[in-house]
């Protein structure tokens, strides 16, 4: 049979991984669920959705919001920035707490037509996302003053960055709207705001 | 020759709290902690603060604690990579004309190699399921020749410890089965943990438990084969402790320790249905797998030896 001092071993070997790994665990954990403190507040703007609502900073209001800049001829990184939004768009269909704003930096050529069209070509059948758009002067301020993005060389040299903003109108963090690992840690931090608010 | 020996058992051991620290990355999501590789954002000390992040890497990506746990999976792969170099040399100054010692550790010391590449793919791929699961696999191929050379070399050192042994005809097809149904367990339970982690993606407010409930069949063939292994492990455990043959005292705690885990197995297994998916249980379903693994490849080596006389 086993000697009993093999199983007293055995027993404080995995007591000695088991207490550490907990350790380890609880600290990643906390780690993981510590959201990101709030930046800055996002200013005042007034935009007109592609279904010709009228949108402003009120409208972040009470919902948590996942923002972009993008126009809809771009070749570049927008086809991927919109389809980790559409991803995104749904797998949280059943939130309608959650909120996704494109806002176009070409408004010349993103007529409210192009982006319906647009908002239709990525299957957008409800109120979750919106696409805004507003004079060119406009989406510059807000593009610089409220997010602090570089906004000289509009809209080629836009942002690729997504913005979480909370209910109370708070930007949170920016992630890379092109990568799948920011991608991911902004999916965590959604569920984060959403399951603490319950 | 001895040294060779030692060097092999210190392998095994350093290999197992590998694949434990392994899962414990896994477990506490810190996979992705160091977005790059083989450094730590762009540093081989990790940082410690944003200001230290390089520019090309976002910032959002910084979490300390879940690089640091990445990076002290890498720093251990490193040491084990290192420990199993030097096992292997010692095999070749020590038994390069024995096949049955020195073609695993070679084996071995490659496929460690491959390892850390295969590891290096996970951070590229964004820890793909797949890759995921090819890490852990090949862990516990690499475990195995381990194991298989280390029992060789001491039957080269010690003398045929088998020699009074005879076993049941079924002992090696039993053994080969058992071994089998683990490895097909393990394949399909990293399928259950990806698929939960995929389903908890798509449908992020959902519970645990629901989740688990949606993905159906491999659930349920996972506990089926859980009990195929519980019933081909009580028949080993028989006919080893049958009087009419005779077992080594290895082989016997060996298929005694194969019995208790596999008992362990299928409680913890159960547990994680019932009582909702603790990462600590998971971790260590997962480790215990790695070792049954270790356990059924040395009962396969104790009988392949018992029969050159």
């Amino acid at each position: 049979m086993i000697k009993k001092s093999y199983i007293i071993s055995i027993v404080v070997i995995v007591s000695f991984l088991g207490i550490s790994a907990t350790w380890v665990i609880s600290k990643a954990n906390e780690s993981i669920n510590e959201l990101p403190a709030v930046i800055k507040k996002v200013p005042e703007f007034s935009m007109t959705s592609h279904i010709g609502e009228s949108f402003n900073q009120d409208s972040l209001l009470n919902k948590i919001s996942i923002i972009d800049f993008i126009f809809t001829s771009c070749p570049g990184p927008c086809p991927i920035m919109s389809s980790n939004m559409r991803t995104l768009y749904r797998q949280y269909r059943l939130h309608n707490d959650l909120q996704f704003i494109s806002i176009s930096v070409d408004p010349e050529y993103d007529t409210q037509e192009v982006l319906k069209n647009y908002a239709d070509a990525n299957g957008v059948n409800d109120e979750r996302w919106k696409f805004l758009r507003a004079d060119m002067d406009e989406v510059k301020k807000l593009s610089t003053d409220g997010f602090m993005f570089m906004s000289e060389s509009l809209p080629a040299g836009h942002s690729v960055k997504f913005v979480l903003v909370d209910e109370n109108g708070d930007i949170r963090q920016f992630y890379n709207g092109t990568d799948d690992g920011s991608i991911s840690i902004l999916r965590t931090h959604i569920n984060l705001i959403s399951f603490t608010d319950r | 020759m001895k040294q060779y020996f030692n060097f092999s058992l210190l392998s095994m051991v350093f290999t197992y709290l590998l694949i434990f620290i392994g899962g414990l990355v896994r477990v506490s999501g810190a996979g992705m902690g160091c977005p790059d590789w083989p450094k730590c954002f762009g540093r081989w000390i990790p940082p410690t603060s944003l200001s230290q992040l390089p520019d090309y890497i976002d910032s959002e990506k910084f979490n300390l604690v879940l690089a640091w746990v990445e990076y002290l999976n890498r720093l251990f792969g490193a040491l084990v990579g290192l420990i199993i170099l030097i096992t292997f040399i010692l095999g070749y100054i020590h038994f390069k004309k024995s096949k049955k010692v020195f073609v695993p550790i070679t084996v071995a010391f490659f496929l460690t190699l491959l390892e850390g590449w295969v590891g290096a793919k996970l951070v590229d791929t964004v820890l793909d399921p797949i890759t995921i699961t090819i890490h852990l696999l090949l862990a516990l191929v690499i475990i195995g020749l381990i194991i298989y050379s280390a029992i060789q070399a001491y039957y080269a050192i010690a003398g045929n410890f088998e020699s009074k042994s005879s076993y049941h005809p079924h002992t090696k097809p039993v053994i080969l089965g058992i071994l089998i149904c683990i490895f097909i367990e393990i394949i399909i339970g990293t399928e259950i943990r990806g698929g939960l982690d995929m389903s908890r993606k798509e449908n992020p407010l959902i519970e645990g438990v629901i989740l688990l409930k949606m993905l159906g069949p491999f659930k349920y063939m996972h506990t089926i084969l859980g009990f195929t292994l519980l019933g081909l492990t009580i028949y080993l455990w028989k006919i080893v402790n049958d009087i009419k043959f005779i077992s080594s005292s290895f082989m016997v705690n060996s298929v005694n320790f194969i019995m208790g885990l596999i008992i362990t197995q299928i409680i913890l297994g159960e547990a994680l249905v019932f009582l909702e998916v603790k990462p600590l249980m998971q971790l260590f379903h997962m480790w215990f797998s790695s070792i049954l693994v270790g356990l059924s490849v040395a009962s396969f080596t104790f009988y392949k030896i018992s029969m050159e006389k």
